[in-house]
């Protein structure tokens, strides 16, 4: 019953706050490119929109093709129940839940993954091979990250690894992160969600035949997973569990902010990729988490 | 000092992959320049104080690897016409994991070496093993002369680094004969590099391969 | 009531089922099923506590007194060979009735009864001799069940391939045991755990048990033989008769002292197998392959498991050992079920539209919506994906190599890249397996065969139904199954006896119940919420292209291709390929298969190299008299200079 009471504000709080970053995030770069933008809000107005109209739903579409989203949304909204929000720590925290994270996301990607081939449109076939395909190296890269972080505090624990600040490694870990941030969320230089060119996306293409309630959920939770990252990556580098519980939460605000500016600077002045040169940048991202690993384990010894 | 001076090394390292996992000549030339200005500036952090032959070294090396040779680089591609691209025969991921294996193993290998005890917590060794490992890498895979001059380069970086052992005991001497040396390599890879172009039409190093017979 | 009781049952009715088999097919499969239910009763017992079961009998067998014993570790093996044959042998009813293949499913039963047996006896036997015999006896059925479709030439090479490799397989363990009696002076096998000299002889069973359990470069029978074999076959063969060769190696890894190198040895191979395995199965084209290949890879994280269990074995009885051995025993029993239920799903694939390329089917849950729900299911336990079982156990394993990885130690050397490698091996799993039920099962009908496809009846259901609820049972209440778990534990290793669950997995259960229980909330809520608004039904909507056509739709080739191409080095798929040129271009193909690499480009040109050799030395071997006495003077001129040249005494 606490366990329950103690789960509602969280998820109210990822509930309500998820949608603000690609809002935040659409404002940087209007403001880097001179425009006025749309308002901050525009999600909110969107996914509102999106809840009340009807669906349209190929001639081929199983009931997969509804269930998947929102598998893939209690998915990583329970990912996001595991994380620990700063001074009110973790949830149900307990020993091996970051794993429990790293699979919740893994069981997302089946859920749209799933949805869109419903459709048998070689687009979505496309988005689906891609994403599944580049997840490999980002997961490599995520669970060397935590893997750092577990030597680092000799936990595995969500709520003890990321009490602490990490080491010297925090920056290594943090552009690693970073970049895995990044691609997990299809933006750029890995997907870019403005564009209409079907042939150069990722979770656009996955979602091209969504619409209505289940398009909305897609969306919300995709804003889910792109606040996880990013809270992910601020309380791997601050000191969270050190600081007053004001403070902490301010310093959390301020770095989930800090983050999404940067993913909007980068979007702003980076181009797309080209999709041979992805594997290069995850690889990349994936030994800069392995150096931080050896970092924290030389730390250790 | 030891703090300092293992950062900038790790920072090399660091450069080390960057000039394996870049797919453009001018972001290696970038790198190969950046990494030899860092270790340029290591001897004034390991003499100290710095006396006037070390100032000396030092100005030379900086200017010399950070600004003369990649100038020279750059205007090379400029006047020969040669595009941008690197042309791996190794892929760069492929690369990038091998040097990232490579200063693994290096910095496992130099725990083992019977070092002097004030070098024995220094990224000395190590570094100067990546740097001469990533250098065989990029000459080895890689097909434009140009990119195998900073490949060049870069094991010889590995090599001063080795070289910065001694420098209590003989710095300048090290120190001048490594330049020497490199400044003969640069003029005969730069003579090669001229002949190549004007015999072939251009860099490929490949096209050598038509003059076994 | 002494597990012996149903043992004697249950090998009783095995037998009327092989002796009765060939005319009777009921009275074969009740008494298969009160085989398989003695078998597993007997199993159920021990798990749930009672004392060790062990029976000497007077009667010698090749001149061996027999013994049989049934501990923690053979019983819970004995409990997957019981669930999968009874569920086995439902299926083959309507799977391989008699009306469509009069020549072989009468033998087929028989087979099927001696090849549980032999297993049985395998699990049971407590004298090496008689687990020799047991060993072969099963090794023989599982033959000619491979071979039942033995018109087809593929089928008839699979067999042979199998028949052959177990056999050097089993070169091995003869060495093996022979050894282990020649040491201890005893055909009885038991714990020898002081007997320190005896450690070298695990090399020897390594490689034996490793050719059944398909690690990684032994495993070039596998695709063929369970590709070829029937679906209840395969699904035997993946679920139970691989599980033979882990069985052999967990039992004789905790009974035997291990080398010091062992765990690390098998860490390092099972992380192979389990990456390799995957990479493989991602980029096949046939369905029944993919599943095979699969098969590698959870072979692979099971022995990552009983890897890092030796390694903390081997560093005082570390409690991360523990969970690591768990995670792997657990994951014996997830594997055996979820692969059982794809092996079935696949066979109604294959049943209902004659083939197994996926390219050629698609759109199937129309026609088939109970095997298509159920192979989702499948595929994501398989996937090692909340909240069904393959995560537990991957969880468990995982967890125990982070806390490996954590301590400072040489062992933490082993187990990162091992967490790493799994790590990769799970996000290519769920790939292969997005792929693979996506590309059957959704989108349209590829071909005549897969539009006209049909439901599989009730006594193939069932059984999948069976399998389904137990994956379920094991995701959402681990605990229920921890005592026998902790059971087989404690067989291995006694110093990890104890019947309390590790304190996480007691949170893991409670938490994937809710997981769950929210999932299916919420696509309920979703799909209400949906159709209150109104829906629409309307063509895919393909960037606006008004023809889609089945054909354009994405292949299992071009869905695997990206990671597909990063194994390229390994996998080297043989492509033919014609472009379209010039414009009106005339018809193109493209064709690609991933062939066996070990065996193709490794095993067969070296046996080729070795034909033309010893067909080179052949020509000495004629005929001509003359020759041979000249041989005979050459020979003797050689040794007189060889004695010359050493100097007479």
């Amino acid at each position: 019953m606490t366990l329950i009471l103690d789960l509602l504000p969280r998820f109210a709080l990822w509930f309500v706050l998820a949608p603000l970053l690609p809002g935040i995030i659409n404002k940087v770069k209007a403001w880097v490119a001179g425009r006025r933008g749309p308002p901050v809000l525009q999600l909110y107005y969107d996914l509102a929109r999106l809840w009340r109209k009807g669906v349209v739903l190929s001639t081929l579409a199983s009931p997969g093709f509804v269930f998947g989203p929102a598998v893939a949304w209690v998915a990583v909204m329970g990912a996001a129940l595991l994380l620990p929000l700063g001074p009110a720590g973790g949830a149900p925290g307990f020993r091996g839940d970051m794993l429990v994270l790293i699979y919740l996301l893994a069981l997302a990607r089946f859920g749209t993954a799933w949805a869109a081939m419903e459709t048998g449109s070689a687009f979505e076939g496309m988005g689906v091979a891609r994403e599944v395909s580049y997840a490999v190296l980002a997961e490599a890269a995520l669970i060397t990250a935590m893997l750092a972080l577990c030597v680092q505090t000799g936990s595995t624990s969500l709520a003890a690894m990321l009490a602490p600040a990490a080491g010297a490694d925090a920056a290594l870990l943090a552009a690693g992160l970073f970049v895995v941030l990044l691609a997990e969320n299809c933006r750029v230089p890995f997907d870019d969600p403005n564009t209409h060119l079907e042939l150069t996306m990722i979770h656009e293409v996955m979602v091209l035949d969504h619409s209505g309630p289940p398009l909305a959920v897609i969306l919300h939770g995709a804003s889910v997973k792109l606040l996880l990252f990013a809270l992910l990556l601020t309380e791997a580098v601050l000191p969270v569990g050190k600081l007053a519980p004001g403070v902490a939460a301010a310093a959390l605000a301020g770095g989930v902010l800090a983050v999404t500016v940067g993913a909007g600077l980068v979007e702003s002045l980076l181009a797309r990729l080209a999709f041979r040169r992805v594997p290069l940048l995850l690889t990349t991202a994936f030994l800069l988490c392995l150096f931080a690993l050896l970092m924290a384990w030389k730390g250790g010894a | 000092m030891n703090e300092t001076t293992n950062l900038l090394i790790g920072i090399a390292m660091g450069l080390n992959l960057l000039a394996l996992g870049s797919s453009r000549l001018p972001t290696l030339i970038l790198a190969m320049s950046a990494q030899g200005v860092v270790l340029g500036l290591m001897p004034l952090l390991i003499v100290e104080p710095p006396d006037w032959r070390v100032l000396l070294v030092a100005v030379a090396t900086v200017a010399g690897k950070g600004l003369v040779i990649p100038h020279l680089l750059r205007r090379a591609m400029r006047t020969a016409h040669i595009d941008r691209e690197v042309e791996p025969f190794i892929g760069f991921v492929p690369s990038l994991l091998l040097g990232a294996g490579g200063t693994i193993a290096a910095v496992a290998v130099a725990r083992t070496l019977p070092l002097l005890p004030e070098h024995s917590g220094s990224l000395l060794v190590p570094g100067s093993l990546a740097s001469v490992l990533t250098g065989f890498v990029l000459l080895i895979g890689r097909a434009k002369a140009i990119s195998q001059v900073c490949g060049y380069l870069i094991l010889e970086n590995g090599i001063y680094l080795f070289g910065l052992l001694l420098i209590h005991s003989t710095p300048l001497l090290v120190e001048s004969g490594i330049l020497l040396d490199v400044t003969v390599g640069v003029f005969i890879i730069g003579i090669i590099v001229d002949r190549i172009q004007r015999a072939f039409d251009s860099l490929d190093t490949r096209k050598l391969t038509a003059l076994r017979e | 009531m002494t597990p012996g009781v149903p043992l004697l049952f249950s090998a009783a009715c095995l037998l009327g089922g092989v002796v009765c088999g060939p005319r009777r097919a009921r009275t074969w499969l009740a008494l298969t099923l009160a085989g398989a239910a003695g078998a597993l009763g007997a199993a159920l017992l021990v798990l749930g506590g009672a004392p060790d079961w062990e029976w000497r009998h007077g009667f010698a067998v090749g001149g061996e007194t027999l013994h049989f014993r049934l501990d923690g570790l053979s019983a819970l093996f004995l409990a997957l060979l019981g669930l999968v044959a009874g569920t086995g042998a439902i299926y083959a009813q309507e799977y391989w009735p008699e009306a469509h293949y009069p020549a072989s499913a009468p033998g087929g039963r028989s087979w099927w009864c001696g090849l549980v047996l032999g297993m049985g006896l395998v699990l049971v036997s407590a004298n090496g001799l008689h687990f020799l015999i047991a060993w072969e006896l099963f090794t023989v059925c599982a033959f000619f069940l491979i071979t039942l479709d033995r018109q087809r030439r593929e089928v008839r090479k699979a067999g042979w391939l199998y028949l052959a490799a177990s056999h050097a397989g089993t070169v091995c363990l003869f060495a093996f045991f022979a050894t282990l009696a020649a040491r201890t002076g005893s055909w009885e096998i038991g714990p020898l755990r002081g007997r320190l000299d005896c450690a070298p002889l695990f090399w020897l069973a390594l490689a034996g048990f490793g050719v059944k359990a398909g690690l990684f470069p032994l495993h070039i029978w596998l695709p063929a033989a369970h590709a070829g074999a029937p679906s209840h076959v395969s699904a035997i063969l993946s679920a139970v008769a691989v599980k033979m060769g882990v069985y052999g190696l967990i039992r004789f890894s905790g009974w035997l002292p291990a080398p010091a190198a062992a765990g690390w040895v098998v860490t390092g191979l099972g992380a192979v197998s389990a990456l390799f395995g995957i990479a493989f199965a991602l980029a096949q084209n046939d369905l029944k392959r993919l599943l095979a290949y699969c098969t590698v890879e959870n072979v692979g994280i099971i022995l990552t498991g009983l890897g890092a269990a030796m390694l903390g074995a081997a560093h005082g009885d570390a409690p991360w050992g523990r969970l690591a051995l768990a995670g792997a025993l657990l994951h014996v029993w997830n594997h055996g079920a979820v692969k059982a239920l794809l092996f079935f799903g696949a066979g109604s694939v294959l049943h209902a539209t004659g083939t197994r390329e996926m390219s050629r089917l698609g759109g199937l849950w129309r026609a088939m919506p109970w095997t298509a729900s159920l192979f989702a299911l499948g595929a994501v336990a398989i996937a090692g994906l909340p909240p069904l079982n393959g995560f537990v156990s991957e969880w468990l394993v995982c967890l125990g190599l982070f806390d490996a990885a954590t301590r400072p130690g040489p062992s933490a050397w082993a187990a990162t890249p091992a967490a790493m490698v799994l790590a990769v091996a799970g996000a290519l799993a769920l790939a292969t397996f997005a792929k693979a039920a996506a590309i059957v099962f959704l989108g349209a009908a590829r071909t005549r065969s897969a539009e006209h496809a049909h439901e599989c009846g009730a006594l193939m259901r069932g059984p999948m139904l069976a399998l389904a609820a137990l994956c379920l049972a094991l995701g959402l209440a681990p605990v229920w199954f921890w005592p026998a778990i902790a059971r087989a534990a404690g067989a291995w290793n006694p110093a990890w006896a104890g019947r309390e669950p590790p304190a996480p997995l007691a949170i893991l259960g409670p938490l994937q119940g809710m997981l769950a229980l929210l999932a299916v909330a919420a696509a309920a809520g979703l799909w209400w919420k949906s159709r209150a608004n109104g829906w629409r039904r309307g063509l895919t909507w393909d960037c606006g292209y008004a023809h889609p056509s089945a054909r354009m739709q994405y292949t299992s080739g071009s869905f695997a291709g990206i990671a597909a191409g990063w194994f390229g080095w390994l996998l080297r798929p043989e492509r033919r390929i014609r472009r379209p040129r010039g414009p009106l271009p005339a018809a193109a193909s493209w064709m690609e298969r991933v062939p066996e690499t070990v065996l193709e480009r490794v095993l067969g040109p070296a046996g080729r190299a070795l034909l033309r050799l010893s067909s080179a030395a052949r020509r000495l071997q004629h005929g001509r008299v003359q020759a041979y006495i000249l041989y005979v003077v050459a020979g003797l001129l050689a040794v007189g200079t060889l004695v010359l040249l050493g100097g007479m005494p």
